[in-house]
């Protein structure tokens, strides 16, 4: 009984081994992108559902090639398409959020990117390089997110301030101002939990600093990096921001009741304060981050076009890649879902030309912003830095937790 | 009770396969069945049958049950890591290492600290307000008898999403429901999710309040279950409503005690849900759980071996409460 039960166990773990291999036997497969066929893409939340409209363009002037798009929650998607690739069970092309590149790049499932057909000079440096590992991309940008810092003007007239912070003293300046005028918080900077270190980055950019350094070791003890745990955890020091954080709070709320008047995020933003508080029209900008000591700079996320290694539909997928990432259907692809062209020919398109001036502030940005290098324990390094964030908005020394920061993901930096 | 009648029947069900395959020249009333058993072709025909029936379950329960088990025991022993969700057998065998390291990590142990705080408060009040609400209702309040019974089960089958949000908005600093009713009666209420000393507390409260209604449903059965005579006899003897309560209510409720106890206890230890949904294991880990750690390391950064060492550390855990529960509740007059 037990040398059968044994038996079984050891089949039932060979099986899935047998159907791994199988789908890894690479290129033998491959369907030409002339001949009729289905392309399965994944995509993320809302631009999964609006892909597919996109994707029946393509097939329009594709006859042959039908795109079928299957949405998958944000909040889903790590873990379904980490198990998709343990069964062997990816699609041919996915949409790929810029923090997860890393990991499936050391799962070897993504094809390398043919650098003839797509070029890196028509991208924003940053966007392309968060793709890129040892000399090789393996993602096509797609759309980019770069953060700008948005204030409400006339809380800020009020306390006496009429122009947008362009320095971090200056951004310390109106959170004071702010406060003076009876807003309960200076600023919003996310105290700890997940997500906290988005809140950190463009003070370790705007000094120079940087997550790894030249030799590919853990920078995260640098003096540029205390200087921003420093410059961070002086607002909750100082009493300017919350300390404490609280799952599900929504910035934009507090932003609305003028309880924070000021807050880092996204372009998406624009839309979500437009929709829920819609009095505070003409009340409020969005401005390009405030600068350091080595300037302006924003970090970039977003997501990348990949497409797997085990497909067989290698040829179709380049198609649609490069449809998807023509400045026309980028711009058409901003009209749409709001979300910033990755492409820099796209912003001469009307759609975008004609934006507004808010949307002008994310593409400068753009021109400087950084990446975050795509490494394989990312979420690891994120949580330990998080970790090391909450403490510093309690109180703990910001050098102390450098130091401790820097031991801690030594190991882990490794692409 | 029928408790006599079914001890019979066991006893009758036991003795016979026993019996089974006694000679075919056994006692007559054995005839017809020991007869059937002893034909080779119908016994292998039968035992066919038998089989096919329970394929299905035995499938399932091997490739869904048993195999996780033996996979995950095995896994923790090995250093399964992300990159082995494509190569499974690349993984390098490390005997005890990820049960020894569960000791140096500090918020393994914080996380156990947090699990038994949950279990120690949660559980003694799930039971006893459980306790209480079925009491009550089986005495007097006929009318809103079912009111309350819904009322109080509600939020057992209400999902955790919904659940979350309901219980945001009661502990929201500024427009919550605990903090309103504090500004109309003119005190200040703290910020309960964000607050290391009081977000486990409101966690527990938010648990016992989703728990209770199974306590009470299931005290109300086994308080439907005990016999009208007991209680006269009681009353006759001049036993007062405490002392009815005392000697004849708790005692024989003591089969569901022990059965609420030990699922209450096994369901509490296991606490996964209201961390997830509310904190996310802040501030500064005050709310992480053995099974929320577990998820991170397993699912966040696929340290595979290490969060299967937890699994079998909280399941040895599960399993000595739960003997020790089984040991002090059960009712040794029996």
């Amino acid at each position: 009984m037990s040398r059968k039960a044994l038996s079984l166990t050891i089949a039932l773990a060979v099986v899935p081994a047998l159907a791994l291999t199988a789908c890894g036997s690479g290129d033998g497969g491959q369907v030409g992108a002339d001949a009729k066929q289905t392309l399965t893409v994944w995509g993320m939340g809302e631009e999964g559902a609006r892909l597919q409209k996109v994707a029946e363009e393509f097939t329009k002037e594709n006859p042959n090639i039908t795109v079928k798009v299957t949405p998958v929650g944000w909040d889903v998607v790590h873990q379904k398409m980490v198990s998709a690739a343990a069964g062997g069970k990816l699609p041919d092309m996915a949409q790929m959020g810029s923090t997860m590149m890393g990991e499936f790049i050391a799962l070897d499932t993504l094809e390398p990117v043919d650098e003839k057909v797509f070029d890196k000079n028509d991208f924003f440096p940053a966007t392309w390089d968060g793709n890129v590992q040892d000399g090789t991309a393996y993602g096509v940008p797609w759309y980019a997110d770069a953060r700008g810092l948005y204030y409400r003007t006339d809380l800020a007239e009020k306390a006496g301030i009429d122009k947008a912070p362009t320095t971090w003293q200056e951004h310390r300046a109106l959170a004071e101002a702010y406060q003076k005028n009876g807003a309960k918080w200076g600023t919003e900077l996310q105290p700890g939990s997940t997500g906290a270190w988005q809140s950190w980055l463009p003070f370790l950019y705007s000094e120079g600093g940087e997550l790894v350094d030249k030799d590919g070791k853990s920078a995260l003890g640098s003096a540029e990096a205390v200087k921003a745990f420093d410059m961070w955890g002086g607002y909750f020091k100082d009493g300017l921001a919350k300390k404490n954080f609280v799952v599900g709070h929504d910035p934009v709320k507090s932003f609305g009741s003028g309880e924070a008047p000021t807050f880092m995020s996204g372009p998406w933003m624009v839309q979500n304060i437009t929709d829920q508080q819609p009095q505070l029209e003409g009340k409020w900008k969005a401005a390009a981050l405030p600068a350091g000591s080595k300037g302006s700079v924003s970090w970039v996320g977003g997501s990348s076009l990949v497409t797997f290694k085990d497909s067989e539909h290698k040829a179709a997928a380049e198609k649609f890649t490069a449809f998807l990432t023509t400045p026309e259907t980028q711009a058409e692809w901003y009209a749409m879902a709001k979300s910033l062209p990755a492409s820099k020919a796209a912003w001469d398109q009307p759609q975008l030309k004609e934006g507004g001036e808010s949307l002008m502030v994310f593409k400068q940005s753009l021109d400087t912003a950084k990446e975050v290098p795509p490494l394989e324990k990312w979420s690891e390094i994120a949580a330990l830095i998080e970790g090391a964030l909450e403490k510093i908005a309690q109180g703990a020394d910001p050098a102390a937790e450098a130091k401790k920061l820097q031991g801690s993901t030594e190991g882990l930096m490794a692409k | 009770m029928s408790t006599a009648a079914t001890k019979a029947g066991d006893a009758d069900r036991d003795s016979l396969p026993a019996a089974g395959p006694a000679p075919a020249g056994g006692p007559d009333r054995k005839a017809a069945g020991a007869g059937r058993t002893l034909r080779p072709d119908r016994l292998s025909r039968q035992n066919l049958a038998g089989w096919l029936y329970s394929t299905p379950f035995l499938v399932f329960f091997l490739t869904f049950m048993a195999f996780p088990i033996v996979a995950t025991f095995a896994m923790s022993f090995t250093d399964f890591g992300l990159r082995n969700v494509t190569d499974p057998f690349a993984a390098q065998w490390v005997g005890l290492d990820n049960y020894t390291a569960l000791a140096d990590d500090e918020k393994f142990v914080k996380a156990l600290f947090n699990t038994g705080y949950f279990v120690v408060l949660g559980v003694p009040l799930t039971i006893g307000s459980g306790l209480v609400a079925a009491v009550l209702l089986n005495s007097g309040i006929d009318r809103l008898r079912t009111f309350f019974r819904v009322g109080f089960y509600v939020p057992v089958v209400t999902a955790i999403v919904a659940v979350a949000v309901v219980w945001r908005f009661v502990l929201d600093p500024s427009e919550g429901l605990i903090a309103g009713l504090g500004a109309q009666l003119g005190f200040g209420t703290p910020d309960f999710l964000a607050s290391e000393a009081l977000a486990m507390p409101s966690l527990i409260a938010m648990a016992v309040w989703r728990n209770m209604g199974t306590a009470m449903v299931l005290f109300l059965a086994g308080l439907q279950s005990i016999p009208v005579e007991v209680r006269e006899a009681a009353k006759l003897d001049g036993a007062g409503p405490f002392q009815e309560f005392r000697k004849i209510t708790i005692p024989l409720l003591r089969p569901t005690m022990l059965y609420v106890a030990v699922m209450t206890s096994i369901g509490f230890l296991n606490v996964f849900e209201e961390p997830f949904v509310m904190t996310n294991g802040g501030p500064g880990d005050s709310t992480l759980t053995v099974s929320l750690h577990m998820y991170e390391e397993g699912f966040d950064f696929f340290h595979m071996g290490s969060a299967s060492a937890m699994a079998y550390v909280l399941f040895t855990i599960v399993l000595a409460v739960t003997l020790l529960q089984l040991r002090l509740l059960k009712d040794k007059t029996r």
